[in-house]
């Protein structure tokens, strides 16, 4: 200080209104500091508040039904029988076969657009895909139910059960009266809705890939398919699995669309064809006529598992993505 | 005197051997920027030819125009005639694939597959032969030994590529284009991301390559273009200034800005 003093000196008054300034300035920079810091206090407090809320409220069912609320199938509202065991598998299953359909398509719709569409075309059929998740999800229930449902009763499921009859395993599978309603049809309308996230989550991916890498792999007389299974993908594999789990993650809470088409039957059957029911499902169904105290908590009790497993799904998603980013930065 | 200086442009007189790749009157754009102008020249069979020139002058848009590289970006194009062995590789029946295995390329930055180092290699030479597990293995290992690089890593054939050290993956991906067996080998400043023992040791490496291989290496270091080259061409601003043999091009170069970038006076 002494130096700086002795080499420009300052008037007492320019000192004292710099000091001033200094101080005002720490004032502000801490209350922005901790108004900032309460915000994000804040997100964390929600969502402690939310799970122990959720485990508070199915206590009494979790506490009455014990680990059997998992594997038992029977709900039963006038016995006050419940288990889970139903609507978790109507969920997994959905949401699995929702993936297995979602995921290819939407790996081929991302090749596409990054290594072969026409420049013209890209931003429109971009454009296009990314629509698909605005679109509010009864909207897809009402077509759902109405155009999509019928079309399958009257033509795809009958077919499917003619083509697979007698055949071990498959004829199972595909059994049954053809309702149009049912687990199947759930999950094609969760397969619609999640390849937007896909898309766009593996088409930024994909952008990550270095042009030179594949330059080398064109280089060495790759065709596109070659350097897509060999490289692209293998390169992107962590960041195409984040891409999955939050489709995952969107496919399993989907409630509106779920609940329109899935049949809202608490019963686990062979047949994708017969009707089902969703965790989500059935709170939407069944909170307005839930009466008991019991039956309430047991629905609480779905939502707490909901949370669990889409938590779990989500913070791998995350985690991979993460790891993809880091590498890309590197 | 004149005379001969154009003349030099479109093939150096001591070189005997016959010409494997032929530039007739190449114009290339980036959209609607012209990056290379009226470029003729001939490049001599089984030697190595060096790119030199400030950068953006389009040495390596020349490079990339021999596999036709540049065809993954839709705006890029190029006019005017490459003869590879006397067949005009930019007419339309060209097969790109075809192209790329027998003009294999080396880029900047090593680019080894997120695969093992054994895979890396074996998985170019599958996309066009059928070898048996014994042949494929003696194939890698004869590639590998080609790359100076078999020591190294006879022991950890199945770890990934990308476990390797920068001059270790830069001779990785010589080995995988040699592998291939193509006739003209691209180098675009194949070491100018290394450091000097693993720089000297690429150098080596092309001057065994050159017995078998056209070679073309776009390099900034003339020291490099000097070692390593029997011919080269300075390039500047999308022309090709002067095409000569490289003891020529730094003792007594015809051109005076060919004179002034060699000894530094600007690029």
């Amino acid at each position: 200080m002494t130096t700086i003093a002795a080499a420009m000196p300052l008037s007492m008054e320019t000192v004292r209104a710099r000091e001033a300034a200094v101080r005002r300035f720490a004032f502000t920079d801490s209350l922005f500091r901790r108004l900032t810091f309460a915000a994000a206090i804040l997100v964390l407090m929600i969502l402690g508040g939310v799970a122990v809320s959720l485990v508070a409220g199915a206590w009494p069912a979790l506490s009455a039904f014990g680990p059997s609320f998992l594997t038992t199938e029977s709900w039963n509202p006038v016995t006050e029988k419940f288990g889970a065991l139903a609507p978790i598998y109507g969920t997994l299953v959905t949401s699995g076969i929702a993936i297995l359909i979602a995921v290819p398509i939407g790996i081929g719709i991302t090749v596409f657009l990054t290594e072969l569409c026409p420049r013209p075309l890209r931003r429109p059929i971009g454009i296009a895909v990314e629509l698909l998740a605005g679109i509010p999800s009864i909207i897809y229930g009402i077509w759902g139910l109405f155009v999509f449902a019928p079309f399958l009763q009257t033509y795809l499921q009958p077919f499917f059960i003619k083509l697979f009859h007698g055949v071990p395993v498959l004829s199972s599978l595909f059994a049954g009266p053809p309702y149009g309603i049912g687990i199947l049809t759930s999950a094609l309308i969760l397969a619609i809705m999640v390849l937007p996230f896909i898309t766009s989550i593996t088409k930024d991916v994909f952008d990550t890939v270095p042009a030179v890498l594949k330059e080398s792999a064109y280089g060495i007389g790759c065709t596109t398919w070659e350097v897509t299974r060999r490289v692209v993908i293998p390169y992107t594999r962590i960041g195409i699995m984040g891409g999955v789990m939050l489709g995952l993650g969107r496919a399993l809470g989907e409630t509106m669309a779920v609940t329109f088409v899935i049949g809202n039957a608490h019963r686990i059957s062979a047949s994708l064809f017969a009707p089902g029911t969703t965790i989500s499902a059935s709170i939407a169904n069944e909170f307005t006529e839930a009466d008991g105290a019991l039956y309430t908590s047991s629905l609480v009790a779905l939502g707490l598992i909901l949370f669990v497993i889409t938590f779990l799904i989500l913070a791998a998603a995350r985690f991979m993505l993460m790891r993809i980013e880091r590498r890309a930065g590197s | 005197m004149t005379q001969m200086v154009s003349l030099d442009k479109i093939m150096p007189q001591t070189t005997a051997g016959k010409t494997k790749i032929e530039v007739k009157g190449l114009n290339f754009y980036y959209g609607e920027s012209k990056a290379l102008k009226n470029i003729s020249l001939a490049l001599p069979e089984r030697s190595v030819t060096a790119f030199i020139g400030p950068s953006g002058c389009g040495k390596s848009t020349l490079l990339r125009v021999f596999n036709r590289i540049y065809e993954l970006y839709p705006k890029q194009r190029a006019d005017g005639e490459v003869l590879l062995d006397g067949e005009n590789i930019l007419g339309r029946g060209q097969d790109l694939n075809l192209l790329r295995t027998r003009i294999g390329m080396v880029f900047q930055k090593p680019t080894p597959f997120p695969m093992s180092i054994h895979e890396n290699i074996a998985f170019g030479v599958r996309l066009y032969e059928k070898l048996s597990k014994s042949e494929m293995d003696g194939r890698v290992e004869q590639a590998l030994r080609r790359a100076a690089l078999w020591e190294e890593v006879k022991d950890k054939l199945d770890a990934s590529g990308l476990s390797l050290s920068g001059g270790q993956q830069q001779r990785l991906c010589i080995a995988r284009t040699v592998a291939v067996k193509p006739e003209v080998i691209l180098l675009d400043e194949p070491a100018s991301a290394l450091d000097p023992l693993s720089t000297a040791k690429i150098e080596e490496l092309i001057d065994e390559l050159k017995s078998d291989y056209t070679i073309v290496i776009v390099t900034h270091n003339m020291q490099q273009a000097a070692r390593v080259s029997s011919n080269t061409a300075f390039m500047y601003l999308g022309e090709l200034i002067e095409f000569d043999r490289t003891e020529k091009i730094f003792t007594a170069p015809a051109e005076k800005r060919t004179q002034d970038y060699i000894t530094g006076r600007f690029g």
